[in-house]
């Protein structure tokens, strides 16, 4: 009403201006409407997720429960921008949005301010908003059940519990014993349900855009999943990987393009303190001491139970892992590799889902009858004084070139080394990969043999040399060859026979033990 | 069944409440919410989580002496940074209250008074009411009634206590307050400035680097975060970038520490940018008057440069004398520079730089993200976006020998793999030369070095497309 009285007389002075100005006399009424007008873009088009490792933890693979890396999340969305500057509200974000990362693209006009406000509606901030105001005091009788509603104005912060002015008096909520509790008639301005993320701009004219939102977010991870299948003669592997995508946020991006980036690219801010919500105030309803005469203080407001440890998810993974069918799977997506700068980025052919708390797997990596080398591994520890015997470690040792059946690069992962055996296959070892370029060496930890064992034994301990003897025991019925690092230890020269070679930088005895037998070595290390 | 009391008589007893002096921080107010006392605000925020508030509010000061309260001032407020000033009005004394108003506090204000207490049988649901004396609050209520002596709920049983008013002191929320002697009576601008944590401000750079046309893209965004429990409406809002002192020690210079990545400001500019100034501080004021609400992070425009020449390149750090298990990427680094010829032509404010480049499809990726000091225009940066996939360097200690007492001979070997279809030049650093303080000595050396500083030395070895490469050196060290 009081916006029509105010326009009358404008548009009658318009109107007055006669026809040559006729046709701009939208403009001068649409630009007088006051601040800019606010545009909902509820939910994205389409949108595009890029998922980032967690370079913190591990190769290997990851926990559902505890997702630390992150992805870039590209939405496209379309809006409606009114003439003269709008707020552009963008709802259904990722809960994990870093908000300082996010840029919007394809406005007509200029992004001149972000903002995300985190004034979340809680109990406490209901409370909180209506300091001063009146609320109503609603009590049940506990006896008769009759409900009975007071008008009370709030007098204390949510911080000091709660104390009201009734008409009675001055009273504190919740200290009499009674069911009693507060009813509001709306709700204080400027909280939401979620922090939202918001842009102003500014259009010449009315006008649909599609825009590009493209943020940060937290709580997803990603690895790759390898799968090492040895053939029954013991010389070749088939190696396969799944791309394993996980998403732990609370937003679900259906037919998404989906991928994934290798490498590890450099990440110097914090990123939960970007994403960490603003702590909604706590609500704290405590009395006045209530000490009674026999008993310790009974806290009347006990806290809630800790909510029961998480269920452990990561079972339904490794079923899905080991469970596939070794023998020429074939699958209808596998995803493509394309380099991104100094990083290798994955891309899932299809448009998939990414769903809340869920994992995603697709094939990645599929080559067959990859030639590798089995051997054992150990190190001689020159500096204790103390002689003993360790077992070595299984390694599988692959070349990562195209002539012997790689040549790719090979994201960091888990590896499950498995052995066909008859009609089924034999799990033989857990173990992990690191990010391996194109013509490096991969090396496979494939757990630890007992079968082969390093014992040493000090045949000299002076100021002046030091002098050991190596002996490899093999229990197997077949020869193993051996690696032992021969360290380096400062101050001494290194005297030892022709079996030691310079190997990735360091010295090591290549053995060859026979099937139940043994091999040995002696060696000097000489004060220089 | 519902019963409602009447409106009228809550609201003669809250305007007694008033008239009797009981100090409320915050009137009753009508249900729509709450105005900001605030005036005329300007807030000045510095990087380092603190600003400077500036409050010029319309006040009604009477002649005399009398006690003014300031609401909405931030809630993280340092009360003794206050200052206060008014035509005509001297300052008695300053105060700053946060005897908080709880139901523990309004019992232990009541010890001595005597409260109403209302008893409902839990069997018939009948209430009995009674005065009591509250006689001490110590662990628990011990309350007089006639001339029984009882302790409040001591069975279970439900009690409501009601008092007669608010205590005075007991407030809402802390307050300031200062007390004038005012030489005469009327409305009049009076401000308040004060210092609180709680605002802060850095800035967030997005680069959009394209390797093949050798060009970067950088937007520039101011960030601010309040978490200082207040909003600040309409306020005309400066950004200050460069850190004020907070009580920190003199920082003397220091040089990194031995295997640390190198800083990205390679070449302090000596340009000034067209901004304003304050003594060292450059200024970055905000166009309009903003509203700064609480838990709002609000990020504004401050930089747009487009096209501006960066490369692309790698460097490796070692930190020590010592050999790599295995080979180990190499940073992959981004240089450009912040001059006004050929660069970005801006002082930088301290932030996070998140560079993206664009993928098969066009479409722009996330690459990594470093961190950037107050950079001065002019300046040369190598920002390190993370470590190249393609790119490895392992260094070897291939020789190690005693000499003396204090004289080492050590021969390095450096091999460097390139598994790109390009060919890359990789700026392998050899740190931690002059360890203890002792002078270092590079005896022969298969490719040329440069001297960094007397911690480092530098090769920009060329590796093949494919390939890889090889370098020694034999340094004499003193231990």
């Amino acid at each position: 009403m009081k916006s029509r009285f105010r326009h009358a007389p404008l548009l009658l002075a318009l109107t007055l201006l006669s026809a040559a100005g006729m046709a701009r006399a939208q403009l001068p009424g649409a630009a007088a409407l006051p601040g800019p007008v606010t545009v909902v873009s509820p939910a994205p088009l389409s949108s595009s997720v890029t998922v980032y490792r967690d370079m913190a933890r591990e190769e290997g693979r990851f926990t559902l429960r505890w997702l630390r890396g992150y992805a870039l999340i590209s939405e496209k969305r379309r809006v409606s921008l009114p003439a003269g500057d709008a707020v552009v509200r963008f709802e259904g974000v990722a809960d994990g949005m870093i908000a300082v990362s996010a840029v919007v693209t394809g406005l007509p006009g200029a992004v001149d301010e972000k903002n995300r406000d985190a004034r979340l509606l809680s109990p406490a901030s209901l409370l909180d908003g209506s300091l001063g105001n009146r609320v109503h005091l609603r009590r049940t009788n506990p006896a008769t059940g009759a409900v009975t509603e007071t008008d009370a104005i709030v007098r204390s912060g949510p911080d000091n519990a709660v104390v009201l002015e009734t008409p009675q008096g001055i009273e504190a909520l919740r200290c009499s014993g009674l069911p009693e509790t507060l009813v509001y008639d709306s709700v204080p301005e400027g909280l939401s349900a979620k922090p939202t993320f918001s842009v102003h701009t500014r259009s010449e004219r009315a006008t649909e855009a599609e825009v590009t939102l493209t943020y940060l977010a937290t709580g997803f991870d990603w690895g790759a999943s390898y799968v090492a299948t040895i053939a029954e003669d013991g010389r070749t592997l088939d190696l396969f990987a799944w791309l394993t995508v996980a998403n732990g946020n609370g937003a679900s991006f259906e037919g998404a393009q989906l991928l994934a980036v290798a490498g590890q690219p450099n990440r110097s801010s914090d990123f939960d303190a970007l994403v960490a919500r603003a702590p909604s105030p706590q609500l704290n309803l405590s009395c006045w001491p209530m000490d009674s005469t026999g008993t310790q203080p009974s806290s009347a407001d006990g806290m809630p139970p800790p909510p029961p440890p998480p269920a452990p998810m990561a079972v339904m993974a490794e079923i899905q892992l080991t469970a596939r069918r070794s023998d020429k799977a074939m699958y209808a997506a596998v995803a493509t590799q394309e380099d991104l700068g100094d990083l290798k980025l994955y891309r899932v052919p299809v448009p998939v889902d990414v769903l809340p708390d869920g994992q995603k797997q697709v094939a990645m990596i599929q080559r067959e009858k990859v030639p590798f080398t089995a051997f054992y591994a150990g190190t001689l520890d020159p500096v204790q004084d103390e002689d003993g015997s360790v077992p070595l470690a299984r390694m599988l040792r692959m070349d990562n070139r195209d002539r012997e059946g790689l040549g790719l690069p090979l994201p960091s992962g888990s590896v499950a080394v498995m052995r066909r055996r008859g009609d089924g296959e034999l799990l033989l070892a857990d173990s992990t990969m690191k990010d391996r370029a194109i013509g490096e060496k991969v090396e496979i930890a494939a757990g630890i043999s007992g079968q082969l064992r390093l014992t040493r034994t000090a045949l000299a301990l002076s100021d002046k040399e030091r002098r050991f003897r190596l002996v490899l025991a093999n229990a197997t019925k077949e020869r193993a060859a051996a690696e032992i690092a021969i360290p380096r230890l400062d101050g001494f020269d290194l005297k030892a026979p022709a079996g030691v070679k310079n190997k990735d930088g360091g010295k090591v005895w290549l053995a060859s033990v026979p099937a139940n037998g043994t091999a040995s070595l002696d060696l000097t290390y000489r004060r220089q | 069944m519902t019963v409602r009391f009447t409106m009228a008589g809550l609201q003669a007893l809250a305007m007694m409440g008033t008239m009797a002096g009981a100090a409320m921080a915050l009137p009753a107010q009508a249900q729509t919410g709450q105005t900001s006392a605030q005036g005329d605000l300007s807030v000045t925020i510095y990087n380092d989580d603190l600003a400077l508030v500036q409050d010029v509010r319309q006040l009604n000061i009477s002649s005399g002496v009398s006690r003014i309260e300031f609401p909405d001032v931030s809630a993280q407020i340092r009360p003794e940074t206050l200052s206060f000033s008014a035509p005509g009005a001297a300052i008695v004394e300053q105060n700053f209250d946060y005897d908080l108003l709880s139901p523990d506090t309004l019992m232990e204000k009541a010890v001595g008074q005597v409260v109403t207490i209302v008893r409902t049988n839990p069997g018939s649901g009948a209430e009995t009411r009674e005065q009591a004396k509250v006689l001490a609050v110590n662990g628990g209520v011990v309350l007089q009634i006639g001339n029984r002596i009882e302790v409040l709920r001591d069975d279970g049983l439900p009690v409501r206590v009601i008092f007669d008013k608010v205590p005075p002191n007991l407030r809402a929320r802390p307050t300031l307050s200062v007390r004038v002697d005012s030489d005469r009576a009327g409305t009049r601008p009076a401000s308040i400035r004060y210092l609180t944590p709680g605002l802060g401000w850095s800035a967030d750079y997005v680069a959009l680097f394209d390797a093949r046309a050798g060009k970067v893209d950088v937007q520039g965004w101011v960030t601010l975060t309040n978490t200082s429990g207040t909003t600040y409406t309409n306020a005309n809002t400066l950004l200050v970038a460069g850190s004020v002192n907070q009580r920190q020690a003199t920082p003397y210079v220091r040089r990194p520490a031995p295997g640390m990545a190198v800083s990205p400001l390679r070449n302090p500019g000596t340009e000034t940018a067209g901004r304003e100034q304050l003594g060292d501080f450059y200024l970055y004021p905000i166009a309009n008057r903003t509203t700064i609400a609480s838990n709002q992070t609000k990020q504004v425009s401050f930089l747009d440069v487009q096209g501006v020449p960066a490369s692309a390149g790698y460097e490796y750090v070692n930190g020590w004398l010592s050999t790599g298990t295995e080979a180990q990427s190499a940073d992959s680094v981004v240089r450009f520079s912040t001059s006004a010829r050929g660069g970005l032509g801006d002082a930088l404010p301290a932030g996070t730089v998140r560079f993206y480049q664009k993928d098969a499809s066009g479409a722009p990726q996330f690459t990594g993200e470093n961190r950037l000091g107050h950079t001065p225009m002019g300046s040369q940066l190598a920002l390190a976006t993370g470590k190249a996939f393609d790119v490895k360097v392992q260094p070897v200690v291939e020789q190690r020998q005693k000499l003396g007492d204090s004289k080492w001979r050590t021969t390095m070997r450096y091999e460097l793999t390139n598994a790109r279809p390009d060919a890359v030049t990789v700026d392998l650093v050899q740190q931690g030369l002059d360890f203890a303080w002792s002078d270092t000595r590079i005896a022969s050396e298969s490719l040329k070095s440069e001297r960094r500083n007397a911690d480092a030395v530098v090769w920009h070895v060329p590796v093949p497309a494919n390939g890889r490469a090889s370098v020694t050196a034999t340094f004499e060290t003193r231990y």
